[in-house]
């Protein structure tokens, strides 16, 4: 099977920077691949170059097992973009922004017009039909910018931070459409975030990115658990560190990792409830050491606790 | 959450501090002026209308002004277009650099470069037919209005029609030709309709450009034909002739400017309410050939050819070094001409203080002081003509022939200049700042000297010296205005062109010019490094 994406030694210079310094990532038909990184460190041009929107100084893009050149303009591509910013236009509204890649496709006004309307209703969101993107609330255009670019049969999605500007709420709601969305066309997506939490749990695989380079690729599960060094682990959810672990060095210990009572001691530090679970910083004679316990706890701090590490994860150096 | 802007809300002073002084002025420097202007044409020119109306005249002004705006806008647009893809500062400021040099300067420069006996008939023997005419005031009323029409559209194009959504449309499966004409054009309309405009009223109300290249070639004006026939104002039939002009252009502009303003207010509204974060800008790079062959064309060699002759021994020489002298400079600072860089310095200085004061009041006043604005708009608008001889009615009685009556009328049109560039910047003194300050015991007052006043020191900076540039180059206003001893350097200038002194004309020209691009390249840099 071919696959959707395949990327390698991508090199993309602007004014005079180095913002990707060559890449290789393939994501496979239907897969979802995350690419997390902070901001800066080359999301967005990774996903504009593939898109068409900005020239490579060097390397190779395959969409669809097509080699894309600079000279491919995106609407040649078979992608749907979605952007940060959405990018809806002010002068249109929901029914003509859907229905504008129905009909850069060459079908009628009035037949992209009812098609438009279809995936507003499919999305739930048919009463934003009438309206133009200054009438409608971030979480609302977001979603219409989603079904522009589902509108479009595309090979691959690219979505650029579209969560990134909603609130806590409407984010995991739009999270769940996007991902229902796109599995139901069993497309393959390119998914750009700074939050670990949504990269893991909307992606197939994770891609790590740092200063224009991809530092690590996995599965969700194996990049959180087996980080290849301390940003990756940083990166990738809560961590602590210890530089001097008995008889390993230097290791990564999540703090759900970590259980109270044992046989090392330790001082709680601090305590934070957080609903679900509470978060503890213990002070031991390793360092400070984060803990995750479910529920709430009695612990309050100052006291004196034992603990044990279930495991830890040897880093490098 | 962008945090809301300064508003009255929070008023600072007392509104008797700024009412009084605002209302005084703008009785003072607008409404009597113009009041007098209208009173006085409807009384003297009596049922006579059709015969002192000047068909000619008006027939001229309106139709290279039309034919020039719709040169600049096109040249304006493509600038836009091209800067916003890829364009530094540098090339910014290049672009712009026909808005300083003063109009008639320009003239007098494109005479020099492209006119008979000019820098290119002496290189290749080539001159521009009719630069003494019709086609000369199109093309470089043209050259001069573009710059407008491209920072309205290039404005237009940062915060409405920003380039992800044209991607957005290329992602969407259009190619560039439908992504230009269903997203971008669109959207674009009313600022090109609105820039369009501006440069048609600039160019109707430009007085500098036609009288270098229109009179010597029996192309009037109505502005060139103000000019003549208040000079011969003894005779009654002339003055009606002015009276009658100077309200004909005065109605024709302020009809132009309320269809722009109303056109431009749709371009305000409307934009997208996501991030204003652009997508990164790649594919950076110089602009193309072309567009450096047209700013070295219209701009850089224009400019040069001024240049050298200015430094040139006399106008009939080849202008190489062999021939070069300083001498023109040195003729340039006999007769009138120190007296008149003085004169014009404070002119310009006071007017610029002045100005930048009553504009911060005007900025700070309740509501906008929105019918004080709006009378202040409007005196911008009034061609510097017409408002130059409804100053003279108004103060002509007390104050001909002082320097005090060229400055009411500076006044009267760069106040709403200072006001501008003021207003524009009160967004970055954000509404929560100044309400921090007065949760933390500060007074209105104390609030406006600590924190709004040093939040708003660039804008105050920058209008002072806008008002200064435009008041050196002012030369409409002037040339209506000066008497025995009250004339200004470019009043001057032009004087001294109309008896035919090539070389000094241009070393004066370029003593004028300098200040302006020098303040400009100055600004530039600061900006640049903070």
């Amino acid at each position: 099977m071919t696959s959707a994406l395949e990327v390698r030694g991508l090199v993309v210079h602007a004014g005079g920077h180095e913002i990707l310094s060559g890449v290789d990532l393939a994501v496979a038909a239907g897969e979802v691949v995350a690419v997390l990184g902070p901001s800066g460190s080359g999301k967005t041009t990774l996903l504009s170059a593939v898109a068409g929107f900005i020239p490579l100084s060097a390397g190779e893009i395959r969409i669809g097992g097509e080699v894309v050149g600079s000279g491919v303009p995106p609407e040649q591509r078979s992608i749907g973009f979605v952007f940060q910013s959405y990018a809806l236009w002010p002068h249109l509204d929901a029914r003509d922004t859907v229905a504008f890649p129905l009909r850069a496709a060459g079908h009628g006004v009035d037949a992209a017009r009812r098609r438009a309307d279809e995936l507003l209703t499919a999305m739930g969101i048919a009463e934003l039909a009438g309206r133009r993107p200054a009438e409608m609330s971030g979480g609302q255009q977001q979603r219409v910018g989603v079904a522009r670019a589902l509108a479009r049969d595309a090979t691959l999605y690219l979505l650029d931070e579209p969560t990134a500007h909603l609130d806590a709420a409407t984010r995991g709601a739009a999270e769940s459409e996007i991902a229902a969305q796109r599995a139901a066309r069993g497309a393959a997506a390119l998914y750009a975030t700074h939050d670990p939490a949504e990269a893991l749990g909307a992606a197939n695989r994770v891609a790590l990115m740092r200063s224009g380079r991809i530092v690590q690729v996995g599965s969700p599960i194996e990049v959180y658990e087996r980080p290849i060094d301390e940003w990756a682990a940083r990166m990738t959810g809560p961590v602590s560190v210890v530089a001097d672990w008995p008889g390993m060095g230097r290791v990564a210990i999540r703090p759900e990792w970590v259980r109270l009572g044992g046989s090392r001691s330790a001082t709680v530090s601090a305590v934070r409830f957080r609903g679900s679970f509470t978060d503890l910083t213990l002070t031991t004679g390793l360092g400070e050491i984060e803990v995750r316990v479910s529920g709430a706890t009695r612990h309050r701090p100052g006291e004196s606790v034992t603990w044990e590490a279930n495991r830890v994860w040897a880093l490098p150096g | 959450m962008r945090s809301e802007p300064y508003s009255a809300a929070d008023r600072l002073l007392p509104g008797s501090a700024t009412a009084l002084p605002l209302g005084l002025a703008v009785v003072a420097l607008v409404l009597i002026p113009l009041v007098d202007l209208i009173r006085t044409t409807i009384t003297t020119t009596g049922g006579s209308v059709l015969d002192a109306l000047d068909g000619e005249a008006i027939a001229n002004s309106l139709w290279t002004a039309a034919v020039a705006a719709t040169l600049a806008t096109a040249i304006g647009v493509a600038t836009a277009r091209i800067m916003t893809r890829r364009g530094s500062r540098a090339w910014h400021v290049m672009v712009l650099l026909p808005l300083l040099v003063p109009p008639f300067v320009s003239a007098l420069a494109w005479s020099r470069a492209f006119g008979r006996g000019g820098l290119m008939d002496d290189l290749v023997g080539w001159t521009l037919p009719g630069l003494i005419g019709p086609v000369g005031i199109v093309v470089v009323l043209a050259v001069h209005a573009a710059p407008l029409v491209y920072l309205v559209v290039g404005s237009a194009l940062r915060t409405r029609a920003r380039p992800e959504l044209e991607w957005a449309a290329r992602a969407s499966g259009a190619d560039a030709g439908q992504a230009l004409r269903r997203v971008t054009l669109p959207l674009l309309a009313p600022a090109i309709a609105g820039g369009g405009l501006l440069a048609f009223v600039v160019s109707l109300n430009s007085f500098g450009i036609p009288a270098v290249l229109g009179v010597p070639a029996g192309f009037p004006t109505i502005t060139t034909r103000i000019f003549g026939d208040l000079a011969r104002s003894a005779d009654p039939a002339a003055f009606h002739r002015v009276l009658l002009l100077s309200t004909v252009l005065m109605a024709l502009v302020l009809v132009a400017v309320a269809v722009a303003t109303a056109t431009m207010r749709r371009v305000a509204g409307g934009a997208s309410s996501a991030s204003r974060e652009p997508l990164p800008v790649v594919g950076g790079g110089r602009p193309p050939i072309l567009m450096s062959g047209y700013l070295v064309a219209t701009t850089v060699l224009p400019l040069a050819a001024l240049v050298l002759t200015g430094l040139t021994r006399a106008a009939g020489l080849d202008p190489w070094p062999a021939n070069w002298t300083l001498a023109n400079f040195a003729e340039a600072w006999q007769g009138d001409a120190w007296g008149a860089v003085v004169r014009t310095v404070v002119l310009a200085a006071t007017a610029a203080t002045v100005a930048t004061v009553l504009g911060l009041l005007l900025a700070l006043a309740r509501r906008g002081g929105t019918g004080i604005g709006l009378a202040v708009a409007a005196a911008f608008a009034v061609p510097g003509s017409a408002l130059a001889v409804a100053v003279l009615l108004a103060y002509g009685p007390w104050l001909r022939d002082t320097v005090v009556i060229i400055l009411i009328a500076y006044l009267a049109k760069f106040w709403a200049l200072a006001h501008r560039a003021i207003a524009g910047s009160c967004g970055v003194v954000d509404r929560d700042s100044i309400r921090a300050a007065r949760a933390s015991g500060a007074t209105g007052a104390v609030t406006l000297r600590r924190v709004v006043l040093p939040m708003l020191r660039p804008a105050l900076a920058a209008a002072w010296v806008l008002v200064f540039l435009f008041g050196l180059h002012e030369l409409t206003m002037s040339s209506l205005l000066y008497g025995p001893g009250t004339a200004t350097l470019a009043v001057v200038t032009l004087e001294v062109q109309q008896l035919g002194d090539v070389t000094v004309t241009a070393a004066l020209a370029v003593l004028l010019t300098v200040p302006g691009i020098g303040a400009a390249v100055m600004m530039g840099r600061q900006r640049g490094t903070t």
